[in-house]
């Protein structure tokens, strides 16, 4: 066998390095074709025809009236929703994860408890859908024995405007995976606060909100921020659960289902696809920041 | 002794009762904690964690009692409360027709996704690892990439190009590739993580310094070795396909989740009951997960991490 | 001029007892090294000291100022802790003038004194990068200026070497001494490194489960060490196993040495503990034994000599450069002096 190593060596023009020579390097490229191919046929594509199109006009040309459509009249108001209510979703989310990992984080005992909040965090966070949307409506719904039961306490939950398809309806349902998932982004974050820190600030002559004000918050800031855009790029996007829990086109998801629907005439499925796309331009904002925050969380999780 | 040493205690506001006088030394002082007030910090977040349970359990709670209880909740009351239990709302779903193809597809769909993004992912993660490491960064950009096209914006762009690959599209089965494309970021990041963690370029050579070759090495070294990657990343994959609506909503292909939907609005409690057994099947894919995979080594992600992850992914949840 | 007394102070966690009664006098500008195997109770010490844990009873006091209760922002101590101990969203500048802040000190002062420190701990160039980008032994020097820039009564430092590599280990050892004897603070020092605590204390206070075994000079402590447990601990010892003959005399295979301070009675069986270098290679009139290795070092070289009638493996010491073969035949003599007599229970 270390004929074949030798082999290896010589026809690598008798270099001894593991580094390969240029055209055999480049050639390792093709060996990413497969891939590349997938995401160009299966992602690109499909993207890109969503701002073509939304840039169509009738007569063939290239316009960007739809993108401007698609941000006035209703469309403007669906987009206000959705960021509202998105925005509302992910602050209720950080601000209820957060301490919820904290709580998970500083429990010493039962031993068992951080584990299994951890756990139903994990399983928490991935449901969404069809399940929590008829979990809530049994719960919450007209005829939901939570509805029920507030009735008994004394607090008529639908005598106002309340309905799971609105504005507070929707955030108490996405809470439900929200806070799980932000307790999970958190947690690692939390960890990484030592102890010692704490310590050698009360040391040095700070109180507990001193620590807070100039060591703990700050360096939990990155995590907390890179949070709240995750959980807003996550409420924004989401699609099944409100579908089920509203009928009418009040976010921007199911604006777009409804253009994509068919029931609208040629010219205006270029709104529609405007809709996607400018709602693919706030995915990247929203992630990229993501993914510098969370960036500048990890440097200091060491 | 420093002439510039001052004393310090004038620096320090020094709380008057205690250690501002001199006092002659104690000797043994009386017995006592004299522990802060630490136990009160308590309260709060115990608070915290019974309201959570609360609501985190109510919904399953009122979920599971629909589907199970015949009651309506208008008659419902405490001598109402234990009547007319039966498991027959979860076994309803199981006798319409359309119940056993939408369940047959979804599984279909679970087991294609996961065979093709490993039999995709596999080879790309190992041989950007072992060939083409200058590429790592930018395969890592590309798997983000999903994150920013949402499920409902890909399908728009699915729709677009509808006319075009009828001949594709209208297969059930054509939706596997973009759940691919959904799971990407996790799965691709998943069986990344375990290359790195596993020092592929010195295993490989070791195998093939004992005279494997190639095959021979992919089969019995590098895959066993990334069997929890491998693993993690398969039931994350088919938990979110079993539980995937856009797409397959839009696109009118009738999974399993798009029955959910058609009959609950036939059948309540049949309905209800479906979504019961679905979200107690997730639940038992995630326990086995996190069973099999067991932390044992501390450069592995662990399963608070790989679930934070999965949760993120463009159409998850919510999707 | 401050000291730092622990008067009979007691620390239970649970069951385990960390400390049972501990008296100690750390004097004006002395440093002290509490020096033990882990859990031995040195850190539950400082940390009492610090207001970390309370004790459970006894008293601290700092200057005859009873602290035992006050809680540990109010105290004014300089703590280093072993590692990782530095803020890492602030400069390193930032986080040595952190303690001068909170005492809510004019800017320009602040940074002048900042300055200071970082200057005594020849840091100067790195005041602007953050804790990241600096090596351990240099994080533990700003650890040092950060406590230090409060100008503290007392500096406490927890086994502040012990996460740094060997050679930065020694220069860092070095130059905290230094600065402490430059600035005449009184100092506790935690480490579980005999070398450490020799080189650079004033007194050493040896512990074991919750025990001080023994205070004194690290002359005292090496040479004169009070029990068997300091006699293992500090320096390396020979154990030979030796039977009581008298008042101050045991035998140990068939010889007879002389012993200053024997506590068991006439005719026990102990264990002699003898060091390296209290036993010699002579000519003739010693214990018969082989050498099995010759470890030269520098200064001296050490034998390995396995002696005949006790099959016991020893350690001796042969000043300067000496030459024994494997399997050479020697003669080994005591010198009982400084030897500790062990019960054997």
């Amino acid at each position: 066998m270390t004929e074949l190593v030798i082999t290896d060596v010589i026809a690598d023009g008798g270099r001894t390095t593991g580094a390969p020579p240029r055209a055999r390097r480049d050639r390792a490229w093709l060996g990413l074709l497969p891939f590349f191919a997938f995401l160009i046929l299966f992602l690109f594509i499909p993207a890109i025809s969503v701002f073509r199109n939304a840039t169509n006009t009738e007569a063939g040309g290239f316009s960007f009236s739809a993108m401007r459509e698609a941000f006035t009249g209703q469309n403007l108001e669906a987009f206000k929703f959705s960021v509202k209510f998105s925005a509302g979703a992910a602050a209720i989310g950080v601000l209820f994860g957060t301490l919820l990992a904290y709580a998970a984080a500083t429990a010493t005992r039962p031993r068992w408890l951080r584990n299994l909040v951890t756990a139903f965090s994990g399983v928490a966070a991935n449901m969404g859908g069809l399940p929590l949307a008829f979990a809530f409506l049994s719960l919450l719904g007209r005829q939901g024995v939570g509805t029920k039961i507030l009735n008994w306490m004394g607090w008529e939950l639908y005598a106002g405007d309340f309905d799971l398809g609105n504005v507070t309806g929707l955030i108490v349902v996405y809470s439900y995976f929200n806070i799980p998932l932000m307790l999970l982004i958190t947690l690692p974050a939390i960890d990484g606060l030592k102890q010692s820190w704490r310590e050698a600030c009360a040391n040095l002559g700070g109180t507990s909100w001193t620590y807070w004000r100039r060591v703990g918050l700050p360096v939990l800031a990155p995590s907390l921020l890179g949070g709240f855009l995750l959980l807003f790029a996550n409420s924004f996007a989401a699609y099944a659960t409100a579908r089920i829990l509203t009928d009418n086109s009040k976010i921007v998801p199911l604006r777009i289902a409804f253009f994509l629907g068919g029931d609208v005439s040629i010219g205006e499925d270029a709104v529609g696809f405007s809709l996607a796309a400018w709602m693919i331009i706030i995915m990247v904002v929203c992630m990229s920041l993501y993914w510098m925050a969370r960036k500048r969380a990890e440097r200091w999780q060491s | 002794m420093d002439p510039n040493f001052q004393n310090p205690v004038e620096l320090l506001p020094i709380d008057p009762e205690i250690g501002g006088q001199p006092t002659a030394p104690t000797g043994l002082a009386p017995p006592s904690t004299g522990r802060p007030r630490r136990r009160f910090g308590r309260l709060i977040p115990n608070l915290v964690l019974m309201i959570s349970a609360i609501f985190f359990l109510a919904p399953l709670l009122t979920l599971a009692r629909f589907s199970l209880q015949n009651v309506p909740t208008i008659l419902l009351g405490w001598d109402t409360l234990f009547k007319k239990w039966s498991l027959n709302g979860l076994t309803k779903a199981f006798d319409d027709p359309a119940f056993w193809p939408a369940l047959r597809l979804s599984l279909q769909l679970a087991v294609g996704t996961v065979a093709l993004t490993l039999g995709l992912l596999l080879p790309t993660a190992i041989w950007t690892h072992l060939r083409v490491p200058k590429a790592r960064s930018l395969i890592e950009f590309m798997t983000v990439l999903p994150y920013m096209i949402p499920a409902i914006a890909l399908v728009a762009g699915i729709k677009i190009i509808q006319p075009h690959a009828r001949w594709f599209l209208n297969s059930d089965l054509s939706l596997i590739p973009f759940y691919v494309i959904l799971a990407l970021p996790f799965t691709y990041r998943s069986l990344d993580a375990g290359l790195k963690a596993i020092d592929l370029r010195v295993l490989v050579d070791a195998s093939r310094s004992l005279g494997a070759g190639w095959g021979s090495t992919v089969l019995r070294v590098i895959i066993p070795n990334l069997r929890t990657a491998i693993i993690s990343a398969s039931f994350l994959t088919a938990a979110v396909v079993i539980g995937e609506f856009t797409i397959a909503d839009t696109l009118l292909k009738e999974t399993l989740p798009r029955f959910q939907a058609t009959f609950t609005s036939r059948e309540p409690q049949g309905g209800y009951g479906l979504n019961l057994l679905a979200l107690l099947v997730t639940i038992g894919l995630f326990i086995t997960l996190s069973v099999l995979t067991k932390k044992r080594d501390p450069k592995r992600k662990s399963f608070a991490r790989m679930a934070a992850d999965a949760a993120s992914m463009p159409g998850n949840p919510g999707s | 001029m401050t000291n730092l007394t622990y008067v009979s102070v007691r620390k239970t966690f649970g069951p385990t007892v960390a400390l049972e009664g501990l008296d100690l006098d750390v004097k004006p500008g002395e440093l002290i090294s509490l020096l033990g195997p882990s859990g031995c109770g040195k850190t539950t010490a400082l940390r009492i000291a610090a207001g970390f844990e309370f004790a459970d009873s006894g008293a601290v006091l700092v200057s005859n100022a009873d602290i035992t209760r006050t809680p540990a922002h109010k105290r004014n101590m300089g703590m280093v802790f072993q590692s990782y101990s530095l803020f890492p969203n602030l400069t390193v500048a930032n986080n040595v003038g952190f303690g001068l802040r909170t005492r809510k000190m004019a800017s320009t002062e602040r940074h002048h004194r900042v300055a200071e420190m970082l200057e005594l701990v020849q840091l100067t160039h790195l005041a602007d990068r953050y804790p990241h980008q600096i090596s351990g032994g240099q994080a533990q020097r700003v650890a040092l200026a950060r406590a230090l820039a409060v100008q503290p009564q007392v500096l406490l430092l927890d086994e502040p070497l012990s996460a740094l590599d060997a050679k930065v280990r020694a220069t860092l050892r070095d130059e905290i001494r230094r600065i402490q004897t430059e600035l005449g603070i009184t100092t506790l020092f935690v480490t579980h490194d005999q070398e450490e605590a020799l080189a650079i204390s004033d007194r050493i206070g040896v512990m074991s489960n919750g025990r001080l075994e023994q205070l004194g000079t690290p002359r005292d402590v090496y040479r004169h060490p009070a029990s068997a447990f300091v006699a293992r601990f500090v320096g390396s010892m020979n154990e030979l196993p030796a039977t009581v003959t008298g008042t101050r005399a045991v035998d140990v295979g068939g010889h007879s040495v002389v012993v200053d301070r024997i506590t068991q009675h006439d005719g026990a069986s102990v264990r002699l503990l003898v060091r390296p270098e209290d036993m010699r290679v002579v000519a003739d009139g010693g214990l018969p034994g082989t050498v099995t290795t010759c470890t030269f070092q520098g200064s001296a070289t050490v034998l390995g000599v396995r002696l005949d009638r006790l099959d016991v493996l020893t350690s001796v010491h042969v000043a300067g450069v000496a030459d024994f073969n494997p399997g050479a035949r020697v003669e080994v003599s005591i010198d009982g002096e400084r030897a500790v007599c062990e019960s054997l229970s």
